[in-house]
């Protein structure tokens, strides 16, 4: 066995936690029962990797073999590193009409024309999703397997999610993306997050959404009978409608963080020093928490932050992305420019 | 802005109106629901986030404001204390009540307490510290709430809410003096 696959193997063993380690090598199926058994999980990590190293000699295993075992691995547990979105633009006419083997051969294609020393692995998911995994080398070393980047991307949908991208090879993997899938652009999303399902729900409208509506629901017109009487019933009760209307009802996509980046100017009557700067006010403004739509939601319903929602916050949801650029309204930029209204 | 008027209507028959005011509508329905659980007089429990409430012909006559004052969350204060003034005077003459949830925690900063403590004072009003984690708190602090509302609402003979109201007149302001963790 080479040292390099050795190296590979040696690092895939440390990163995976021992009991996830017995579940994905009886997946793998490349060992006999005989020799899964053999392997002792209680020992430590090092011992298991001798082991591993030994009975993947015995078999014959090559460097493919074992990229297979990391894939499986990284498909059961998506949710580590963080996951970048893109989407496609501009669908051509047979967008519609890429399948599998078409995507496959197409991308592997493009991308090999422009980096040689690549290795692709594309493998579909059961939940329609598409796989792919790519070492990357080059032009005169071989592909490292030690870093590399995942690609999940759902055929005939716009988005792409990618993990582990560095900005040198973004424009190569965009470009034969984008000719694989039959599309003529495509931009950053302005999601992340270390939830791909999250990400995944959230740009795809898998949620519960709420529509707004002016009429409470028949239920909540009845009057509460019974000695406790709650004066502000209606108050409640549209605090928590319009805060389910903003942030979604039910269980809503595990987010982390929202970012803001505010290039505003500094409105403040009482200090005229910063007010009459010429430059924006530059910052950032994080939210983090486990839930954030859940939180914010909480905030909303239990009147902490104030409803109508600002629309900085609702455009999380609306929009579904979760990194904003907030600068003065000005005519040029329009698209991504809103009012800040904090 | 309607003002909440404590004689604006005729008091039902051995009826006792409880109002509890509180932003984050946390304690206010256990509360209520242990308050109820008194059978000498008919108590009815009305719940508010915070004043001014909306315009209501049919609503009773409130016989005693209880501002519910989370202690660890400043809002909380903020809150009770911009709603006071959506009270007809006429309430601070024995029909209104604090009472202080998590005064044991840590996280509490003791200038708080002091300004809950001096606000009870200057407004003349009885202030009730409460236990709000375990069920046993909250039927003893319902029991105290009760024996101010039965007194508010005329209930007990030979007492009115002035006299509770005169009674706290002498004893609170030396208690404003007085570090708070005595």
């Amino acid at each position: 066995m080479e040292k390099s696959t050795k190296c590979f193997l040696q690092q895939l063993v440390r990163r995976t936690p021992t009991r996830m380690l017995k579940a994905t090598l009886e997946k793998w199926d490349r060992l006999t029962p005989h020799q899964r058994q053999s392997v002792d999980f209680t020992l430590p990590k090092w011992v298991i990797t001798q082991t591993l190293v030994t009975i993947c000699e015995e078999n014959g295993l090559t460097m493919k073999h074992i990229t297979e075992l990391e894939m499986m691995h990284v498909i059961e547990n998506p949710n580590q590193g963080t996951w970048y979105s893109f989407q496609l633009l501009d669908p051509e006419d047979d967008a519609h009409s890429v399948e599998l083997m078409l995507f496959k051969e197409q991308f592997k294609t493009h991308l090999r024309e422009l980096m040689r020393n690549v290795s692709i692995k594309i493998k579909k998911h059961t939940d329609e999703a598409v796989w792919i995994r790519i070492a990357w080398g080059s032009g005169f070393s071989r592909p490292n397997h030690l870093k590399p980047t995942y690609v999940v991307h759902y055929l005939q949908s716009p988005y792409v999610f990618v993990r582990n991208l560095t900005s040198k090879l973004k424009p190569l993997l965009m470009q034969s993306l984008t000719l694989s899938t039959r599309h003529q652009a495509i931009k950053d999303a302005n999601l992340s997050g270390p939830k791909l399902m999250a990400i995944r729900d959230l740009l795809m409208k898998q949620y519960q959404q709420s529509f707004p509506t002016n009429d409470a629901s028949p239920l909540a017109k009845e009057n509460q009978p019974g000695p406790i009487v709650n004066e502000q019933a209606e108050a409640r009760a549209s605090r928590r409608r319009m805060a389910s209307e903003a942030f979604g009802k039910g269980a809503v996509p595990q987010l982390q963080s929202a970012v803001y980046k505010l290039e505003t100017k500094y409105r403040d009557p009482s200090n005229r020093t910063m007010t009459e700067r010429d430059e924006p006010f530059r910052c950032v403004v994080k939210y983090s928490s486990s839930n954030i739509l859940e939180s914010f939601r909480h905030c909303a319903s239990a009147g902490i932050a104030s409803t109508p929602v600002t629309p900085l916050l609702s455009s999380i949801l609306l929009k579904g992305r979760n990194y904003f650029v907030i600068t003065d309204n000005a005519p040029a930029a329009a698209s991504q420019t809103r009012q800040a209204d904090l | 802005m309607a003002l909440l008027k404590p004689f604006s209507k005729l008091p039902g028959l051995n009826t006792a109106i409880i109002l509890l005011v509180e932003n984050e509508e946390k304690l206010q329905l256990r509360l209520g629901d242990a308050l109820l659980k008194e059978t000498s007089v008919v108590v009815n429990v009305r719940l508010a986030k915070s004043l001014p409430l909306p315009v209501n012909e049919r609503r009773p006559r409130i016989d005693l404001v209880v501002f519910i004052i989370n202690l660890t969350s400043e809002p909380s204060f903020q809150s009770a204390e911009a709603s006071l003034k959506y009270l007809d005077p006429g309430y601070f003459l024995g029909k209104v009540c604090f009472m202080v949830t998590k005064a044991r925690n840590a996280s509490v900063p003791t200038r708080r307490l002091d300004a809950v403590r001096m606000l009870a004072a200057s407004l003349h009003c009885p202030l009730l510290f409460a236990e709000d984690q375990t069920p046993e708190g909250v039927f003893g602090a319902a029991d105290r709430l009760l024996t101010i509302l039965k007194g508010a609402a005329g209930l007990v003979p030979f007492t009115t809410p002035l006299y509770l109201s005169h009674l706290t007149r002498c004893t609170l302001p030396p208690d404003v003096d007085q570090p708070s963790f005595d």
